[in-house]
């Protein structure tokens, strides 16, 4: 007779706490002082309310996951699994790639590589100390999706798991932001949040098949937002 | 219709004498080349792409190589807009490749695509800039005929840009959405039903130095229904420049106003393109 009693515990993937501590806000990638492009189309008038900033997710956010960052995760995840050292460099350059606005492009890569650093100092000599000195000697920029897929390899998270992960971290960060910026509730927010994360498995599903050449997503108003941050006379974020 | 397989290659090159010309040019139709016109005061050549068909229809694929030489100047200009006709099955495809080496100097400026009602059209370029290459590189397109009343009808219309800049690639966009799709996006954007757009991109080791005024005068175009912006790209001395407008009228000032704030440092762009 087994007199341990049952926890229950054993019943746990090991790799979830791993990845609810990256999805954490204390978690030190600076991604609390980026607002992804948001503050600049809240000053543009654009998004002002609940309402429109609800259609921001839809149509701005989740869209831009499905074809840019999702992709860009699972395609790493896939790389990470040898590892194939040049084509995690060419995603990371096609990461940045991606981003024409300097501001959007710098968020990503300046988070993507103190999550890198972060890793290597959390997991040493592991698969992260590895693409650390990979990525200095490749010179690769940073890229937070390819950080993720990082994240989700170092604590054998399966693919569909880091791409919810990098989902729901990028959709609470622009509602976080939204705060900020909007007088808006948190509940009203939590609403949001909610509504968004029902569509996200389907754009995880979109994302697992795209190839390089069908990744990209444009969005002239957000780009041109974002490039006229660069230079407000007041501005709360980074980005 | 029969569907057409068109071609339109030629690379520009400097003569001793310092003039551009073409060289090892050949197309086939819809692709037609004027006479190119060589401006002696501003020192460039100038060629008119013409469609001398109706227009781009299903299952038309078109592919473009220019290559532009150390040395030679080049603007490409189309004398109308490129229309993208109904297709009630099928897609039209262009892939483009054009090449600017180091020391070249290449505007790329057609004239608005209008995509009509049912139609599928993508077009793939590839850019490929030496260094210190210098281009205005400007995709203008309209959400319809709007003179008809009709917008935001296109079936599917995929845009894509590689840009790469001394080999590295440097810019990756890939606007694919149907007519109601950007519609809804232009409204959440406040753009109208009307708008119009240009995505463009700029290079030249003679931007760097200036970029603080010309951002600036650049920047002091944006009013109510005109959206306009530029930034940076990861590569040396290029940038993308984006603007929406609320109709045609105002793309064409816009764009007339952009080559006259951007000439004092990219003189090139201070050349008549011969339009009526």
């Amino acid at each position: 007779m087994n007199s341990a009693p049952a926890t229950g515990i054993e019943e746990i993937p090991a790799w979830l706490p791993g990845l609810l501590q990256t999805c954490d806000s204390a978690y030190p990638t600076g991604g609390y002082a980026h607002s992804g492009g948001l503050e600049g189309l809240v000053q543009a008038g654009v998004v002002r309310d609940a309402a429109s900033l609800g259609r921001h997710l839809q149509e701005i956010i989740l869209p831009a996951l499905r074809q840019v960052d999702l992709p860009l995760a699972a395609q790493a995840w896939r790389a990470l699994a040898r590892p194939d050292w040049e084509r995690v460099g060419e995603l990371c350059f096609l990461s940045s790639a991606l981003r024409p606005a300097r501001e959007l492009r710098l968020a990503a890569e300046n988070t993507g590589r103190q999550r890198v650093e972060l890793l290597a100092h959390l997991h040493p000599d592991s698969l992260a100390t590895a693409f650390h000195a990979e990525a200095v000697r490749g010179r690769w920029p940073g890229a937070h999706p390819i950080a993720a897929a990082l994240e989700g390899r170092l604590w054998g998270a399966p693919e569909q798991a880091v791409l919810v992960s990098l989902g729901y971290s990028t959709l609470a960060a622009s509602l976080a932001a939204a705060m900020k910026l909007l007088r808006i509730g948190q509940n009203a927010a939590q609403g949001l949040l909610t509504t968004a994360l029902r569509q996200l498995p389907e754009a995880i599903t979109t994302a697992r098949q795209l190839r390089d050449p069908e990744m990209g997503w444009f969005n002239p108003w957000l780009e041109i937002a974002s490039a006229r941050h660069e230079s407000a006379d007041h501005r709360m974020f980074i980005s | 219709m029969a569907k057409l397989t068109g071609h339109l290659d030629f690379r520009a090159v400097p003569r001793a004498d310092g003039q551009t010309v073409l060289k090892d040019q050949s197309f086939r139709a819809p692709f037609h080349l004027s006479k190119p016109y060589w401006d002696s005061e501003a020192r460039i050549l100038i060629v008119q792409v013409v469609n001398p068909t109706a227009g781009i229809l299903a299952g038309d694929e078109l592919d473009v190589r220019i290559e532009v030489e150390r040395g030679a100047a080049l603007i490409v200009t189309t004398p109308g807009a490129s229309r993208v006709f109904t297709m009630r099955h099928g897609a039209a495809v262009a892939r483009q490749q054009i090449s600017v080496a180091d020391g070249a100097w290449l505007e790329w400026i057609p004239e608005p695509l209008v995509t009509h009602r049912e139609s599928t059209f993508r077009q793939i370029t590839r850019l490929e800039l030496g260094a210190s290459a210098a281009v205005f590189y400007a995709d203008q397109w309209m959400p319809g005929r709007l003179g008809h009343g009709e917008a935001w009808a296109w079936r599917q219309l995929e845009l894509l840009l590689e840009v790469r800049q001394a080999n590295r690639l440097v810019l990756c966009e890939r606007m694919a959405a149907s007519g109601p799709e950007l519609r809804s996006i232009a409204a959440l954007h406040g753009s109208g039903p009307e708008a119009c757009f240009l995505n463009a991109v700029l290079a030249g080791p003679a931007l760097g130095p200036t970029e603080g005024t010309w951002r600036n005068e650049l920047e002091r175009l944006q009013q109510p229904g005109i959206w306009i912006g530029v930034s940076s790209l990861a590569g040396q001395a290029a940038w993308t420049l984006k603007v929406v407008t609320e109709n045609a009228r105002r793309l064409r000032e816009t764009v007339r106003a952009i080559r006259a704030a951007l000439a004092p440092h990219l003189p090139y762009l201070a050349t008549d393109l011969r339009k009526l």
